[in-house]
């Protein structure tokens, strides 16, 4: 091949500067981060990775998932088997769950090593437990050093656990304190594929609690000399093995997945219609004149057939007003990740569908049958600006607030009442469980909605069980961990379904929901969706809302097509559904509810801050932190803190987990709006619990507002 | 019946089930999976059929040309391995749209590749300010900006310093353009103001298409 333009040049920076390559891992540690082997270093993985590392030893195992949330902070979440730790379940040993942060001060540059700070194993039980500061620098372009500072388990100090702890708040206290040793590590990457690690570590694997008991995990290791090889292939996988101590060996597995580096960055979808410019006026002066707009047959004929071609591109022409020199069409876009994409397909459909006289095109987004903005664009622009750099049709247009009715606007044919139905596989996954392990149900769901009208949709699903391991069981007895009531036991006791502290079991009974092996109706409702005044939307959904709780949720939006700020009030009157998930309910009834505020900052960051009243009557507040990309990636992170104690809490302390949301196009290339979607949450408790009530109406609101159009207007020629 | 059957038989059945319904855009994960696993499994099957006797490009042209009363290009595509025929769908101004049958698009203004669509590694846009020189056969150097999408969905440009000149074969202009630590050359006939035949970069994934016109 002539060229040899690396593909990284187009994944990455365009600026014509030489930037030096910032210093991104080789390999991942067996914490699952960047690192020697056990050890930490200053490196970090590429802006955005996603990663998950799998690592096995007589030590245990540990799986973390690990996000470079910015381009100089990694964090890893942990989910780990301790060995040769003995608690109340007498099993030999413990299921732990940690969590890392880590901060690259300063990257390399010249002389100057690039130096981490780090946070290991910060929440939760602290087997783990330890701080460092770290220096990293490259020798010769195969040889890395690193050398740091270590404190707890890092300095072989580890710190004692405080065995009647619930874990899950920061133990700041004990930070950079109780004596500090040296750590380092030596990296040489032999080719492009294979890299070998020697470091010399002070971990020693012991774990000391407050009652006085301590564990050897494992054998004590027999030198502070750990040595690895790692292995990469198939440019995301790496696999590696390790022995710490000489005695002890260890095999891992890594995956990384960079949300910047997509199969087919451009999609695979098939080109769009081009446009199509109009006749000189000589040879259509009625089609210029505008006198075709007297004919009653025009405006029906021309939606009939801007809603076929529209239909074809996977759009939906919900309404259509046609006059002499404008137009405005009504779409649902269904098919494309990135609403411009839609907008700029429907603009060259209006080319080719419109008589020449209609010069101004409005193109309206729809989302639950509601108006949510408005592109304005002359005609003449459109034919003049087609596939040019897309900031400039952007320049020409003009975004606008919807009103919820347009004069003239004609509904098209057909397209309400909308019946869909679906009948397809379903899969529950549950990983970071602590007491179970990875478990899993597979079944059918049936599912069919109903749109009666713009807004007003009928939902229901209906689930049949097929196998699975997830059966159905009580919460766990108070004060005998370990322990759960059979389902028979908690059934029969009513004063159960509170807790000894008087919180009202909300959620940590939600294993009696599952294992059910017959039909089962996850959601039934009725929804209403409308726009009261142009920058104001409201939904009141009722019936059964989710698994565990029917009832009425309303909630008012407002939100400013050009505004990246926006405000939003949720009131929520729910009773507690039967355990077999029909028709009836149990005893408990609440209503709750909260203000939120939005907020969406530059560069993909968004902010979402929630106060009120949750499903078990406390009251607190919530605040959640998403990071996207231009092609639909979602990481974020969540925590409630409520009026609840610790104690009256539980295990974890507070409510916190991560969301990850993945566009199923960017891994396949085909164009669909289906996402791959999941919630890690540490622990599933009665505190901060919030009802999971379907369609809430921000993230439908804003594809189609200022900030998140734009960011994929780049689509808008595509 | 041993574990692995029993997988094979329920992977089976979430694949049946997967496309039952209505509503095609809405076929969840495990449809859209079953829709490109179903693709992909009519490749092989049909990769396996005795295929008929592939025609030649030269064949292929002529029967477009009987076929297409329109204006046709022929485009090779070296780094997908493929020759194509591809009518034009639109014409803006001197800007055409050609497309394969599979709906996969060429973008060309008076010849000079301006776009492609449906490639997945696809041009967005170029703007070769090179473009009179190429035209008028002279020599002279500009830059070439060339549009692309990232994998995080992101259109960025990339800057080429270019110089165009005649080149070692009569009638051929050649564009030679550099940056970002890369190279490449594009090559021009031009007859009458018309670029009849050229090589053009598409860009680092795609490489070079082989443009003919068939029809103009």
């Amino acid at each position: 091949m002539a060229t040899t333009l690396p593909v990284a040049l187009v994944l990455g920076s365009v600026s014509t500067t030489a930037v030096a390559e910032p210093m991104y891992a080789r390999n991942m540690s067996t914490f699952g981060l960047p690192g020697g082997i056990d050890t930490p270093t200053a490196e970090t993985l590429p802006d955005g990775t996603l990663g998950a590392t799998v690592s096995w030893s007589d030590y245990g195992r540990r799986g973390s998932v690990v996000f470079q949330a910015l381009p100089g902070l990694t964090a890893v979440l942990r989910y780990g088997r301790v060995d040769g730790i003995n608690d109340y379940r007498n099993d030999g040993y413990i299921s732990d769950r940690s969590a890392d942060l880590r901060w690259q001060v300063l990257d390399e540059q010249g002389w100057r090593p690039a130096v981490a700070v780090g946070l290991q194993d910060f929440l939760g039980t602290g087997v783990y437990s330890g701080e460092y500061i770290v220096a990293t620098r490259t020798v010769t372009p195969q040889v890395r050093v690193s050398a740091g500072l270590g404190w707890g388990v890092l300095a072989g100090k580890p710190r004692t656990i405080d065995s009647g702890d619930e874990g899950g708040t920061p133990n700041v206290d004990q930070w950079f304190r109780g004596g500090t040793r040296p750590f380092a590590s030596v990296s040489w990457q032999v080719n492009d594929r294979l890299n070998l690690v020697a470091e010399y570590s002070n971990m020693d694997y012991v774990a000391k609690y407050s009652s006085g008991a301590v564990f050897q995990q494992g054998d004590e290791p027999d030198s502070n000399l750990n040595l690895a090889a790692f292995y990469r292939f198939g440019g995301n996988y790496e696999v590696g093995l390790y022995t710490i101590g000489g005695n002890t060996f260890g095999a891992q597995f890594s995956i990384a997945l960079n949300p910047r580096e997509a199969t087919y960055p451009s999609g695979l979808e098939k080109a769009p219609a081009p446009v199509r410019p109009r006749p000189a006026p000589q040879a259509d002066p009625d089609g210029w004149s505008g006198v075709w707009a007297q004919d009653p047959t025009a405006h029906p004929a021309i939606q009939t057939a801007l809603g076929d071609a529209m239909r074809k591109e996977g759009q939906t022409l919900e309404s259509m007003a046609l006059s002499a020199n404008r137009a405005e069409v009504r779409l649902r876009n269904a098919r494309h990740i990135s609403q411009a994409e839609a907008i700029g397909r429907t603009a060259r459909l209006m080319t080719r569908a419109l008589p020449p006289s209609v010069e101004t095109f409005v193109i309206t987004s729809t989302a639950d049958g509601v108006p949510t903005s408005s592109v304005t664009v002359r005609r003449s622009d459109v034919e003049r600006l087609e596939n040019t750099e897309a900031g400039q049709i952007a320049a020409a247009s003009a975004l606008s607030d919807a009103p919820a009715g347009a004069p003239g606007l004609v509904r098209s044919e057909g397209v309400y009442p909308r019946f869909r139905w679906s009948i397809k596989p379903y899969v529950d996954l549950g990983i970071f469980s602590a007491e179970d392990g990875l478990t899993h149900e597979v079944g059918a769901e049936a599912r069919a909605s109903y749109e009666i009208a713009p807004g007003l949709v009928l939902t229901g699903a209906l689930r049949q069980r097929a196998f699975g391991n997830i059966d159905p069981r009580g919460p766990g007895i108070p004060g005998r961990r370990g322990e759960h009531y059979t389902p028979e036991e908690y059934l029969a006791d009513p004063s159960l379904e509170t807790t000894p502290q008087g919180v009202p079991r909300v959620r940590s009974d939600t294993r009696m929901y599952t294992g059910n092996n017959d039909p089962v109706i996850p959601e039934l409702t009725l929804a209403w969706y409308a726009k009261p005044a142009p920058t104001v939307y409201t939904r009141v959904t009722t019936g059964l809302l989710e698994r565990a709780y029917g009832g009425v949720s309303t909630e008012v939006l407002w939100k400013p097509v050009n505004s990246s700020f926006a405000l939003g009030a949720e009131v929520n009157r729910v009773k507690k559904r039967d355990f077999d998930q029909l028709f009836d309910f149990r005893d408990y009834e609440v209503t709750m509810g909260h203000v939120s505020a939005y907020y969406e900052f530059t560069q993909g960051f968004t902010a979402q801050l929630d106060v009120g009243k949750y499903l078990a009557g406390d009251k607190g507040a919530t605040i959640t932190l998403t990071r996207e990309f231009a092609n639909g990636w979602r990481i974020g992170a969540y925590a409630t803190k409520t009026d609840l104690s610790a104690e009256e809490f539980g295990e974890g302390s507070f409510d916190k987990g991560v969301t990850l949301s993945i566009p199923l196009g960017w891994a396949t290339g085909q164009p669909t709006r289906e996402r791959v979607s999941a919630d890690l949450r540490s622990l599933s408790r009665d505190g901060g619990a919030q009802l999971n009530v379907r369609d809430r109406l921000y993230d439908h609101v804003r594809d189609s507002h200022s900030v998140k159009l734009y960011e994929g207007w780049g689509r808008f020629w595509r | 019946m041993n574990g692995v059957t029993k997988i094979t038989l329920a992977a089976f059945l979430l694949a049946g089930l997967a496309s039952c319904g209505n509503d095609s855009e809405n076929a969840g994960p495990f449809g859209a999976l079953a829709q490109t696993a179903g693709q992909v499994a009519a490749e092989r099957r049909a990769a396996k059929q005795p295929a008929a006797p592939a025609k030649s490009p030269q064949e292929a042209a002529a029967e477009a040309l009987r076929v297409n009363p329109g204006p046709l290009i022929q485009a090779g595509f070296e780094n997908l391995g493929r020759t194509q025929v591809m009518a034009m769908t639109g014409q803006n101004g001197a800007m055409r749209t050609y497309m394969t049958p599979a709906e996969e698009a060429l973008i060309l203004r008076n010849g000079l590749l301006v776009g492609t669509r449906g490639l997945g590694h696809d041009l967005s846009v170029a703007e070769p300010q090179t473009e009179p020189l190429i035209r008028a056969g002279a020599a002279g150097s500009g830059t070439r900006v060339m549009r692309y999408f990232a994998g995080d969905g992101v259109e960025r440009p990339l800057q080429f310093a270019c110089t165009v000149g005649a080149g070692p074969n009569p009638g051929v202009t050649v564009e030679n353009c550099e940056g970002h630590g890369a190279t490449f050359q594009n090559s021009y006939m031009v007859q009458g103001g018309q670029i009849a035949v050229s090589r053009q970069w598409i860009g680092p994934s795609l490489g070079y298409v082989t443009i003919q016109v068939l029809r103009p």
